[in-house]
């Protein structure tokens, strides 16, 4: 297992997910609005995602590859087979396993619905969580460090 | 809620004036008590009972899953927290970031001022900016007290008006350790739809405002999406909020404020450094 954590921070570039295009899109050759059009791509084409830079995904549409906005992306996973139907089945479930409140698809432990209901506090954690806090001093010279400075912007 | 109680004042302040004339015998004063209680139990809980309610569910969570045991990660997950929870109207609170020892794909924000993310979405992550992302989402539900108010609100459902005001006042009332059990079963119901979509639209804009590329959320609910819905690990996630590709459709909306800030830095190098420490 513990060979493994390092898989999950592999950066980007070696990632290729199926996407489609929600819209009728142009295949940018750069990450920019301006940039040359290699491609049209017309709604619900299916690309394979590589990689992210700012607002912008590249993506490898057949034998083309380009960058199209990101939010023009949807993902095959979870959201769009089992859009917003994840819930219900989950409420039937607890509905067939009666008032118990055990949930017999839960395979892992940890923070689900059933360990949620029988929490007991506990004390010693808090106490540790309090000593991992950072002050104001602290979070702006870290801010600093990854040259990061703070802008005004407004609520929408 | 308070139309009715401004209603119930004013009918039992025309009783006394109408009982001075016509109805000796009706206990006027027992009615202008029952008023002032429930007006007690409505009213908001101050910032210091905020924080005391939010260590009581804080505990109760760390009850369910412990703290990851990495000092690294914990403090780094607290710099970056920190630091956006002062771009935000309520920077003086008792902030405070905890990466949960869980393997499920969740985060928590808890009243006054407490975040929790999973060790399981923390895996998911592949920048700085996308932490930032989803910590200002949860940073937005506190300064808007979102789960404050639906606490209240159940509070005054289930409570009697007098136990409301006791579950606030007294920490070791039975109405309190309902309230307690009441806003921790909370983060198996989930919030209104309206308040997530707000925590994302605002917590871009306190992502943008912290200096980093406001992408990150929309990165972390693509990866989300891309995921096999049937993944236990996301269930609790996916049961309390709207589907990624509704959340992602709202961010679209956005286009413009995002694109005006997306070369600000994500911070890959550093998120991997300080998350992949030798354990």
């Amino acid at each position: 297992m513990k060979a493994l954590v390092p898989l999950l921070f592999l950066p980007l570039i070696a990632w290729a997910e199926p996407a489609t295009v929600i819209r009728p899109t142009d295949l940018k050759a750069e990450p920019a609005s301006d940039a040359a059009t290699v491609k049209q791509l017309a709604e619900n084409t299916p690309v394979d995602a590589l990689e992210r830079k700012g607002g912008w995904t590249r993506v490898k549409a057949g034998s083309a590859e380009g960058w199209v906005k990101m939010l023009v992306l949807r993902y095959s996973g979870a959201g769009d087979t089992k859009r917003g139907d994840t819930g219900l089945t989950q409420a039937i479930n607890v509905a067939r396993t009666g008032s118990s409140g055990t949930q017999v698809t839960t395979g892992v432990r940890g923070l689900d619905e059933a360990q949620l209901a029988k929490a007991q506090p506990n004390p010693a954690e808090l106490a540790k969580l309090d000593r991992y806090a950072a002050d104001r001093d602290g979070a702006t010279r870290f801010a600093e460090q990854g040259k990061l400075s703070a802008t005004t912007v407004p609520y929408p | 809620m308070m139309r009715a109680l401004l209603f119930m004042l004013s009918l039992a302040v025309a009783l006394r004036a109408y009982a001075q004339f016509k109805l000796p015998d009706i206990n006027v004063n027992r009615l202008l008590d029952t008023a002032r209680n429930l007006s007690k139990a409505a009213r908001e809980p101050d910032e210091k009972e905020e924080i005391a309610i939010g260590n009581d569910v804080a505990a109760r969570l760390l009850g369910a899953a412990p703290l990851m045991a990495d000092a690294r990660t914990q403090e780094y997950v607290n710099r970056v927290g920190r630091w956006l929870a002062l771009q935000s109207e309520r920077p003086d609170l008792p902030w405070r970031f905890g990466v949960l020892d869980a393997p499920q794909v969740n985060a928590f924000a808890v009243p006054g001022g407490t975040i929790f993310i999973t060790r399981g979405l923390l895996a998911k992550m592949t920048s700085e900016a996308e932490l930032a992302g989803v910590l200002a989402h949860e940073i937005v539900h506190v300064v808007k007290k979102h789960h404050l108010k639906a606490m209240q609100k159940g509070a005054l459902a289930s409570l009697s008006a007098d136990a409301a005001g006791a579950a606030l006042s007294n920490v070791n009332s039975e109405a309190r350790n309902k309230l307690i059990s009441f806003g921790t079963e909370m983060y198996s119901r989930g919030l209104d739809k309206g308040d997530e979509l707000e925590a994302d639209r605002l917590g871009v804009v306190i992502a943008a405002r912290g200096g980093y590329d406001p992408y990150g959320l929309a990165a972390v609910l693509q990866t989300l999406q891309a995921m096999n819905a049937a993944d236990s690990a996301l269930a609790l996630m996916f049961k309390t909020h709207p589907a990624p590709g509704e959340r992602l459709d709202a961010l679209g909306r956005m286009q413009a404020m995002l694109d005006a800030y997306s070369a600000q830095p994500q911070l890959r190098e550093r998120f991997v450094a300080e998350t992949q420490a030798p354990r």
